[in-house]
Order: C-alpha cells, then sequence, then structure tokens
C-alpha cells in the first residue's frame, strides 16, 4: 500500500528525518486561509508516479498563485487519479538533487539501502544505484554502506548524512512494517544539509493486525473502490476487471494464470479474475457469481479450482445449491478437481452438472459458449 | 532417498485443535506420515484423533522426539510459533498461511540460519515426499514416487502440475513448496541444491510464475557443471500487467515483460521450458531423458 506524499513525510517526520514543513488542503479555498512561506511548492497529492512531468507540482510566489495552483490541481487527474489534496510546502533552493531509499528484497534476505548522487528524474529514467545489502535491520552497519558509498559520493559530509539518514530509514521499515521508504529527490540545500523533497513510502497490508493506521488506511481504500471490487472485498474475494467475456472464478494465484493462459492461447480472453481461495464458503461463491451474474459483459463463467484445503465435496455442493437458486441464464463451466475430488463429481452428476476432466476442455467449452454470445 | 520429509520423519502439528489442524492431521496420518505430537496453546492432556496435545513446543518434543514440525496458525501468531519450535531444537518449520507480514519472513529466515534449521513458507501447502510422508495440505492422489524432484511458488499450481506428471507415470522424490512471497524461508536456491545432492532425484521439475527473481536462481543452477537436468513451467505469459494476481505478490509492472525474459534466461541456461501447463509433461519427459 503506497502511502501519499504528505503521509509518508509524516512517517518520517516521525522518526526525526527532515522534511520541509508543509500545509495539507483539500481545496483551494482553505488554502487562501492560512499564511504560508511564498514562494512555496503547491504538490499534488496523488499515489501515481510522474507526478512532476505531469504538471503536479507548480510555484506560487503569492496567495492568490498558490490558490489558482491548487484549483488547477484538484481537478487534474494523474494516471487516471483525482489529487485528494494539495500538499505546500516551502520552495527548495536545491543545490543538487540526491537519491536515497530502503527496500526489501529476496537477495538481500531483507532490506537493501540504494543510492545515488544524482536523484530526481535521472533515477526515474534508469540511472544506476549504488546498493548495499543489509538484512534484518540490526544487521545495518554504517561502514559497509561508507564503504559503497565511497565509490560514488565524493562528499564526504555528504557520504556520513547519507549513511546517518539510511540507518534511520531502515529502522523506519522495520518498526513501522515498511516494505519501501524512497525518497527522490533527497534535497542538498546551500548549507550541505539534507531534506526529503518527496516520499514514496510503500506499507505491508499484511501487517493490518498490529498496525491501526494501516488498517485505517486499507479500509478507506477499500470504500474508495468502486462498488463490485469493494463488495468482493468485503467478502474477501480478489476481483480484478479485464476486459474480456469470460468470467473466470478460480482459487490460488498460479492456477488463475495458467488457467488465463489457456484462454488466451485458444483465443479468449478472460473478462476478470476472480480468486475464492481466501473465502471458500457458501457466502464467498455466491457472492462471486452474483458479481459476475450482474455484469453485462460477462458471457460464460468458467470455475476451476484445485483444491488442498478445500474440500471439492463442499465445493461441489455449493455449486449445486447455487445452480438450483440462480437466475441468470448465463451459461456456467466447471473444472473442480483436489481433496475429495470423487464425491464432487459423484454430487456434480446427480444434479445433472458436468465436471470438465481437464482445464483445457474447460476452456474449449466457455469459448464455444462466449463465442455463441453467452447463449447455452 | 527424498529431502526435508522422510518416512521415518517425525511430524509435530502446531496449532493442532483448529479446524485446519484436525483436517490436516487426519490427512497426513492418512498417508502414513508419523504425526506423534501436537500443541495448543493453553492446552494439555488432550489428544486429536490420538494424537497426544501439548501446551508447548518443548513439553512435545521431549514426551515424542519430535523433530519436524507444522505451524496451522493465524498470520498474527506465526512468528511466535515459528521461533518456539526453533528454540526448541526442531530443526525443519513449515508455515503454510498466507499474509505473513515480510518483516516476519525477514526475522524468521535469519532465526532459522541461526538456529542451523530450515523455514519453509510462507504461503505454501508444505512438502509431500510421495508414498512416504507428507507434511502439508496437498491433495494425496496428485503424487507417486518416482525420479523427479518439484520445486513450486503455488500451491493451485503445484497441485495440477504433480496431478499431470503422476497421471503420466512421472512420479516424484519429494515436492517442495517454497511458497509465493517475496522473501521466504528456503529459497529457490537452497531447494535446488538439496535435490542436486539426492541420489534418487534424477531430473528437476520447476513451478514458476512473473515477478520475483526465484526462476533466475533456476537458471543458475541449471548452467552449473554437474546439475540435473532441470525442466520449467512458467505461467502468467497473459497476466495483465501491473495488476497483482493473487496474494501470492506475483506483479508485472516495474519489468516490462518478465515472462519472456525468464523463459529466455532458462533456455540459455538449458532447462528444458514452458509456457503453458499443456507442456508440461512433454518438458519434463525432456529433462529425464537427458538425465540417462
Amino acid at each position: 500500500m503506497l502511502l501519499i506524499e504528505h503521509e509518508g513525510k509524516a512517517l518520517l517526520a516521525g522518526v526525526g528525518v527532515a522534511v520541509p514543513p508543509g500545509v495539507v488542503a483539500r481545496s483551494a479555498d482553505t488554502l487562501g486561509r492560512r499564511k504560508l512561506p511564498y514562494p512555496v511548492a503547491v504538490k499534488a497529492q496523488v499515489a501515481s508516479g510522474g507526478r512532476g512531468k505531469a504538471g503536479g507540482v507548480v510555484r506560487a510566489d503569492s496567495p492568490a498563485q498558490a490558490r489558482a495552483a491548487a484549483r488547477k490541481l484538484l481537478a487534474m487527474k494523474f494516471g487516471g487519479e483525482k489529487p485528494r489534496g494539495v500538499l505546500v510546502e516551502p520552495w527548495l533552493a536545491i543545490e543538487r538533487e540526491l537519491y536515497l531509499s530502503v527496500t526489501v528484497d529476496a537477495a538481500a534476505d531483507g532490506y537493501a539501502v540504494l543510492y545515488s548522487p544524482r536523484g530526481g528524474v535521472e533515477v526515474e529514467q534508469g540511472a544506476a544505484l549504488v546498493r548495499c545489502d543489509v538484512g534484518p535491520a540490526r544487521n545495518f552497519r554504517a561502514y559497509r554502506l561508507r564503504e559503497a558509498l565511497a565509490d560514488v559520493e565524493a562528499d564526504a559530509a555528504v557520504r556520513e548524512r547519507v549513511v546517518a539518514l539510511a540507518h534511520r530509514l531502515v529502522l523506519l521499515a522495520s518498526s513501522r512494517d515498511c516494505t519501501t521508504v524512497e525518497i527522490n529527490p533527497l534535497a542538498m540545500l546551500a548549507d550541505g544539509s539534507l531534506v526529503s523533497a518527496d516520499a514514496k513510502v510503500v506499507r505491508d497490508e499484511y501487517a493490518r493486525f498490529r498496525a491501526a493506521d494501516i488498517a485505517e488506511r486499507i479500509d478507506a481504500e477499500h470504500a474508495r473502490q468502486p462498488k463490485a471490487i469493494a463488495r468482493a472485498l468485503a467478502g474477501k474475494l480478489m476481483l480484478v476487471w479485464l476486459n474480456g467475456e469470460i468470467g473466470l472464478i478460480s482459487g490460488g494465484a498460479g492456477m488463475t494464470m495458467a488457467a488465463m493462459d489457456l484462454i488466451a492461447d485458444a483465443g479468449g480472453r478472460p473478462a476478470c479474475f476472480l480468486d475464492c481461495s481466501a473465502n471458500p464458503t457458501p457466502e464467498g461463491y455466491r457472492l462471486a457469481f452474483d458479481l459476475l451474474d450482474g455484469e453485462p459483459r460477462v458471457k460464460v463463467i468458467l470455475v476451476s479450482i484445485f483444491g488442498g484445503l478445500t474440500q471439492m465435496d463442499r465445493v461441489a455442493r455449493v455449486m449445486k445449491e447455487i445452480m438450483s437458486e440462480r437466475r441468470s441464464v448465463m451459461p456456467v463451466v466447471f473444472r473442480l478437481n483436489g481433496t475429495n475430488v470423487a464425491q464432487a463429481n459423484e454430487i456434480l452428476a446427480k444434479a445433472g452438472l458436468h465436471n470438465n476432466a481437464t482445464i483445457e476442455d474447460a476452456v474449449r467449452e466457455a469459448l464455444s459458449f462466449a463465442r455463441a454470445g453467452g447463449r447455452r | 532417498m527424498s529431502v526435508l520429509i522422510h518416512a521415518a520423519s517425525r511430524l509435530l502439528v502446531q496449532g493442532i485443535t483448529g479446524n485446519v489442524g484436525r483436517f490436516s492431521t487426519r490427512d497426513m496420518i492418512a498417508y502414513g506420515t508419523r504425526v506423534v505430537a501436537g500443541t495448543a496453546s493453553g492446552r494439555s492432556a488432550d489428544d486429536v484423533g490420538g494424537v497426544p496435545v501439548f501446551p508447548g513446543v518443548k513439553a512435545a518434543c521431549a514426551a515424542t522426539q519430535a523433530d519436524a514440525s507444522i505451524a496451522y496458525v493465524p498470520a498474527s501468531a506465526a512468528f511466535d510459533h515459528v521461533i518456539e519450535a526453533f528454540e526448541a531444537g526442531i530443526g525443519l518449520v513449515i508455515y503454510p498461511g498466507d499474509e505473513l507480514p515480510v518483516q516476519d519472513a525477514i526475522e524468521l529466515r535469519a532465526a532459522a540460519r541461526a538456529s542451523d534449521a530450515i523455514f519453509i513458507g510462507p504461503n505454501t501447502p508444505g512438502v509431500i515426499s510421495p508414498g512416504k510422508a507428507k507434511a502439508g495440505f496437498m491433495p494425496s492422489f496428485c503424487y507417486a514416487p518416482g525420479p523427479l524432484g518439484v520445486i513450486s511458488r503455488s500451491g493451485s499450481l503445484s497441485y495440477e502440475a504433480c496431478f499431470r506428471l503422476t497421471g503420466a507415470g512421472l512420479g516424484q522424490t519429494t515436492v517442495i513448496g517454497i511458497g509465493g512471497d517475496p522473501i521466504k524461508g528456503l529459497t529457490a536456491a537452497e531447494a535446488l541444491d538439496l535435490l542436486h545432492a539426492d541420489a534418487e532425484t534424477r531430473a528437476i521439475v520447476c513451478l514458476g510464475e512473473i515477478g520475483g527473481g526465484d526462476e533466475y536462481a533456476v537458471a543458475e543452477y541449471a548452467a552449473r557443471p554437474g546439475a540435473k537436468p532441470v525442466a520449467a513451467l512458467i505461467v502468467g505469459r497473459k497476466a495483465p500487467p501491473g495488476k497483482k494476481m493473487g496474494h501470492a505478490g506475483a506483479l508485472i509492472g516495474s519489468h516490462a515483460d518478465t515472462h519472456s525474459a525468464k523463459m529466455k534466461a532458462l533456455e540459455r541456461a538449458g532447462v528444458h521450458a514452458t509456457g503453458t501447463i499443456s507442456g508440461l509433461v512433454a518438458a519434463a519427459k525432456r529433462a529425464l531423458a537427458a538425465s540417462r
């Protein structure tokens, strides 16, 4: 979960990292009532990348300019995303833009520090980064990072500041469940001090059980989703709409992807992937059918589940019930396999439902329905 | 031989009194696994299907000499349970659950190293050595004894893949679910080393997907002189860019097209690679033929 700039900066400020003193405004009018240290930077608060290039940061030298900038930015969209406010900060006189980030990396068995003496757009365009593997946060060693920086950062004073800052970022990441803390640009001012001009902080959604702020943020994010997605999330289903016509109900990411590959190879297109593995209950499957039955684009539903912990006799019983209650006439194609599949086959056969032996057969059947416009 | 889990393995089930713990314990015993003990916080002198239940791992080990453990507990309790097993001296601990915070995965991998133990997971169905024993909840009928060592990032895909291999007469020594999370206990490289050292494993099958770097470790292994022949299936060729697929963390976005990049790296290393589940059995057969 990527935080908006001002949220990320609040986390940084909380551990003593220098950030520009900023104010957040949700509208141009509220901004007009604030006393601001002109010139200021007015920055659209969006999660999408490439904000600078898209004109999402505007300099303002007067209250009138600041209000105009805010009005303009709040009416814009960045990568399809409407800003959730503007952040107004003093305009920084930047001597040099640096890059510093801490991220989780498998090769490091934990955290890795990445640095470039030339940050900003150059890094976004793929400039090489110096890398120093840390592992668990307690394994941070200043001397190792100092050695890594020596090759690329000529200014010894800057090196020391970067080492100290990197240590704080590693501790922040581990103590607050962040998977990435990126500062780009890290601004060096005329006096040599370093200020975080931007912040990209990604927090680990799986840590929601121990971090109230993450849980709150996830709930808010869910509430912002379109209705169908919000319903799916509330039912612990993972729904992503795609632009095809085959509604894929599945369990487990690996088999979902294998099925999507087969659908594409056969000349079809999935309308979605809808993963029920986190809630393989009657309620979960009912919701899945309800979501797809209500979507005109979907011409056929393909249920592809290979269950381990999910007992397929239970799934078959639920499918039988759903098929008998369901009002939609949209065809449904089954491919169920896994734990207790023999009982599942019996249940389906008694209910007059066909269970395909292979996923290839199921995909072929689904495609023939889709080509017939969703008619049986 | 098999790796990790053997006929003689003495398995402990942490969280044995929960629904999943009970179901899986019955299933593992039916497969012939020696499930010697269970734990449940705050309980004792109880049993689940004849398996004695202890309040903690140390007591369970003292009474039963358990040497491997699988923990069926929620993610919020995973860290404590896995650490408890390490500190009681258990050499192999599996955490099959998903949604484990990355920070906990980092600490558990480090703790496993410090204890000279192996941590497998998170987000895995477990490990099965067909015909001998299983520690996990994979559907047993998908597996049969044979010469293939299998490594998988995805549970559902490994069931489907092994169902096909077994159906084609290609059995397995051990099938290891390493899990799909970015930070994992046993890595692909380490799992490959285990299978490489196993005399009965004649060829290795790797089941991978878009995102992450495990498949590059597979390519690295295959390029090694004396490496066993490797077959690989990489799914997600047609996955939409920039969308997270399920919770496994397969994501294309920053790497423009990791599927073709991975396929190329594998092919260059001499891996019998396929991009479709329909091609898996043929690829595995080619790898086995190369082992003669």
